[in-house]
C-alpha cells in the first residue's frame, strides 16, 4: 500500500484550499457584512444598518434597470452564441478547402483581451467615421446606417454583438470536435436512407452533442454571469444608463460614489444570483 | 463542385470577413499617417505608417513591462499548485473530498464583484494594494479552482496502472509527483500554463482596481486609457492595442493546438 496518509494529502490540498476558503468564501462574508452597515468613503464611523441597503436597492430604479439589462444580455447571448458557434462549426466540418485558416479566424477574437474588443468595436461602431457606417455608404446603403452605441435603443444590443462575435469561436471548436468524434458511420448509414444534410443534422448529429453543449453553457454562463467589462468599455452603461448591468453599477457605487456599503450589497446580489443558477447547474451536469 | 458547395465556400468567406473586419479595421487605422486619418476606417492605409507604434509604445511601454512581470510569475505560480493540489485531490480517499472539490470548483463561478471590496481592503491591510505582488496574489489565488479541476483531469487521462504499481512499491506523494506525474504531465503544464497566461494577461477588472499608479498599471488598463480620450490621435491607440493583443495572439497563431487543448478542457464539467 501506499506509503503517504491523509497528511501527505492534506498538504497537496492545502494551498488550494486555503486561497479559495479566503480569497473566494471567506471574502464573499466580508463582502455580506459590509452590506450590512454604512460605510462609505472616507468616513470614519462605520455603523451597522442591517438590511437598509437591500431595502434601498429593492426601490432604486437604476439597480432595477441594470437587473434586466444583466438579464436581457444573458438570455440572448447563451442562445445566439450556441447557435452561431454550432453553425460555424458546421460549416468547418463540411471539411472545404481552408478549414485550419477558417478555424483560427473563429477563434481568433477570443484571444483579444476586453480592451482591445472594446478599441477595434468602438470604431465600428462609430456613428460619424465607424466601419460599419463607412461601409454602409460606401455600398449606397445610407438607409441603414444606425447610431449604434450612442443611441439608448441600440446600445445594450450593440455589447451583445461584441460578446457574441468574441465568444462564438469558443463554441465553434467544441462543437467542431464533437461533431467529428461522432462515427461515421452513424452519418453514412442515414446518407444511404436518403436522409437530406439538414435531417442528418438535426435528428443524428446535434443530439448527439450533449455533453458538448453542457460543456458549452458552463462556459456560457461564467461569462454571462460576470459581464462587466465590454459595458464598460464601450459605453460605461450609457448612454443614459441604457446599458447598465449590474456589475458596472456596483463597480460605479463603489469605486466612483465611494458607496462601499452600497456597493458591497450590489456584490452580494451578483453572488446570489451566480450561486443559485451555477450550484443546481453544476449539480445536474454532473449527474450524467 | 456542386452547387451546396459553393453555397458553403460563400457562406464561410463571409463569415470569416464580418470576424475580421474589426480586427482589419484596428490595423489598418495603426498604420495610417494622421492626414490619412480622415479617409476613415475601411480606405487601406495610403502608405504604412509606422510613427503610430513608436508613439504607443512610449505610452504603454512601461505596463507592458509590468504586465510581463505580473502575468509569468502568477502563471507559473498558479500552474504549480494547481499541479499539486490536483494531484491531492485525484488521490485523495478521505469523506468530503468531493464536496471539498465542488467548493473549489465553484469558486471558479463566483463573480469577481462579490468579493472586490473585502480584496482591495485586505490587500490595502497588507501593504499590497497597487503592487504587482499584490496582483500575483490575488490571480493566484482566483486560478486555483480551474487549475485544480484541469490538472486533476488530466491526472485522471493518465493509465491507472503506473500510479498504483509506484504506489505499492511505497512511494511518497512527492515521490509519485516528482518523478512519475512530472515528466508524464508536461503536455498538462503546457495546456494550463497557456490558458493561464492567456486569461491573466487579458484580464481587466483586477487590473483596473488594483493596478492603480504607475508601478502597477498593467498593459490593458493603459490601453483603457489611451482609448477614448483626447491623449492619442486614434491612429495611436489602434497601435497601442495591436501591441497589447500580440502576445496572446502569438499563441492563438503558433500554439493553436495547446490553446484548443486549453479552452476544451475548461469547458468540461467539474
Amino acid at each position: 500500500m501506499a506509503r503517504y496518509g491523509n497528511l501527505q494529502i492534506f498538504l497537496f490540498i492545502l494551498p488550494a484550499t486555503v486561497l479559495v476558503g479566503i480569497f473566494v468564501y471567506a471574502f464573499s462574508a466580508w463582502n455580506v457584512s459590509i452590506s450590512l452597515t454604512d460605510w462609505r468613503g472616507l468616513v470614519t464611523s462605520i455603523r451597522f444598518v442591517g438590511l437598509e441597503n437591500y431595502l434601498k436597492l429593492i426601490n432604486d430604479p437604476i439597480a432595477q434597470k441594470a437587473l434586466i439589462n444583466t438579464f436581457l444580455l444573458a438570455v440572448t447571448f447563451i442562445p445566439l452564441t450556441m447557435l452561431i458557434g454550432l453553425i460555424t462549426a458546421i460549416l468547418l466540418c463540411l471539411e472545404l478547402k481552408g478549414t485550419s485558416i477558417f478555424r483560427t479566424i473563429f477563434l481568433l477574437p477570443l484571444s483579444f483581451s476586453f480592451v482591445i474588443s472594446a478599441t477595434m468595436w468602438t470604431w465600428m461602431f462609430s456613428p460619424e467615421q465607424g466601419t460599419i457606417n463607412s461601409l454602409l455608404r460606401l455600398l449606397h446603403l445610407d438607409f441603414l446606417c444606425q447610431p449604434w452605441i450612442t443611441s439608448t435603443e441600440q446600445s445594450l444590443w450593440c455589447i451583445l454583438l461584441v460578446y457574441i462575435w468574441q465568444f462564438s469561436g469558443y463554441v465553434t471548436i467544441i462543437y467542431y470536435s464533437g461533431i467529428r468524434s461522432i462515427p461515421q458511420e452513424h452519418i453514412e448509414a442515414a446518407e444511404i436512407d436518403g436522409a437530406s444534410r439538414f435531417n442528418i443534422y438535426r435528428h443524428i448529429i446535434v443530439p448527439q452533442l450533449k455533453g458538448e453543449t453542457i460543456g458549452v453553457l458552463t462556459i456560457l454562463l461564467f461569462y454571462a454571469l460576470r459581464v462587466f467589462d465590454l459595458v464598460y468599455l464601450l459605453t460605461g452603461g450609457g448612454p443614459a444608463l441604457s446599458s447598465e448591468v449590474l456589475a458596472t453599477y456596483m463597480y460605479r457605487m463603489t469605486f466612483n460614489q465611494n458607496l462601499f456599503a452600497y456597493g458591497a450589497s450590489i456584490g452580494t446580489v451578483i453572488f446570489i444570483i451566480a450561486l443559485a443558477i451555477m450550484i443546481p447547474f453544476l449539480l445536474l451536469s454532473r449527474r450524467r | 463542385m456542386d452547387k451546396g458547395r459553393i453555397f458553403a465556400y460563400l457562406i464561410t468567406i463571409i463569415a470569416c470577413t464580418l470576424y475580421l473586419l474589426p480586427l482589419y479595421t484596428m490595423v489598418n487605422v495603426s498604420l495610417k499617417s494622421p492626414e490619412d486619418l480622415i479617409w476613415g476606417p475601411v480606405a487601406p492605409a495610403r502608405r504604412l505608417y509606422f510613427n503610430s507604434y513608436l508613439q504607443a509604445w512610449e505610452k504603454i511601454s512601461e505596463p507592458f513591462f509590468n504586465s510581463i512581470k505580473m502575468t509569468v510569475p502568477a502563471t507559473l505560480i498558479s500552474t504549480f499548485l494547481g499541479s499539486i493540489s490536483g494531484l491531492g485531490f485525484y488521490r485523495a480517499k478521505f469523506k468530503y473530498k468531493d464536496l471539498l472539490l465542488f467548493l473549489i470548483v465553484l469558486g471558479f463561478y463566483v463573480p469577481p464583484q462579490a468579493v472586490l471590496i473585502p480584496l482591495v481592503k485586505f490587500l490595502a491591510d497588507i501593504g499590497l494594494y497597487s503592487t504587482i505582488a499584490g496582483l500575483v496574489l490575488t490571480h493566484v489565488a482566483y486560478g486555483m479552482p480551474i487549475t485544480t479541476l484541469l490538472f486533476k483531469n488530466y491526472y485522471e487521462s493518465i493509465p491507472k496502472e503506473i500510479l498504483d504499481s509506484a504506489e505499492v512499491d511505497g512511494a511518497s506523494l512527492t515521490t509519485l509527483y516528482r518523478s512519475i506525474l512530472l515528466p508524464l504531465s508536461l503536455p498538462g503544464f503546457a495546456v494550463v500554463s497557456i490558458f493561464q497566461f492567456t486569461n491573466i494577461w487579458n484580464e481587466f477588472l483586477f487590473a483596473l482596481v488594483l493596478g492603480r499608479g504607475r508601478a502597477s498599471q498593467l498593459v490593458t488598463v493603459a490601453i483603457a486609457n489611451l482609448k477614448g480620450t483626447t491623449l492619442a490621435a486614434w491612429n495611436v491607440q489602434m497601435a497601442g492595442a495591436v501591441i497589447g493583443a500580440i502576445p496572446v495572439a502569438i499563441f492563438y497563431i503558433f500554439a493553436t493546438k495547446l490553446v484548443i487543448k486549453g479552452l476544451m478542457a475548461g469547458a468540461i464539467k467539474g
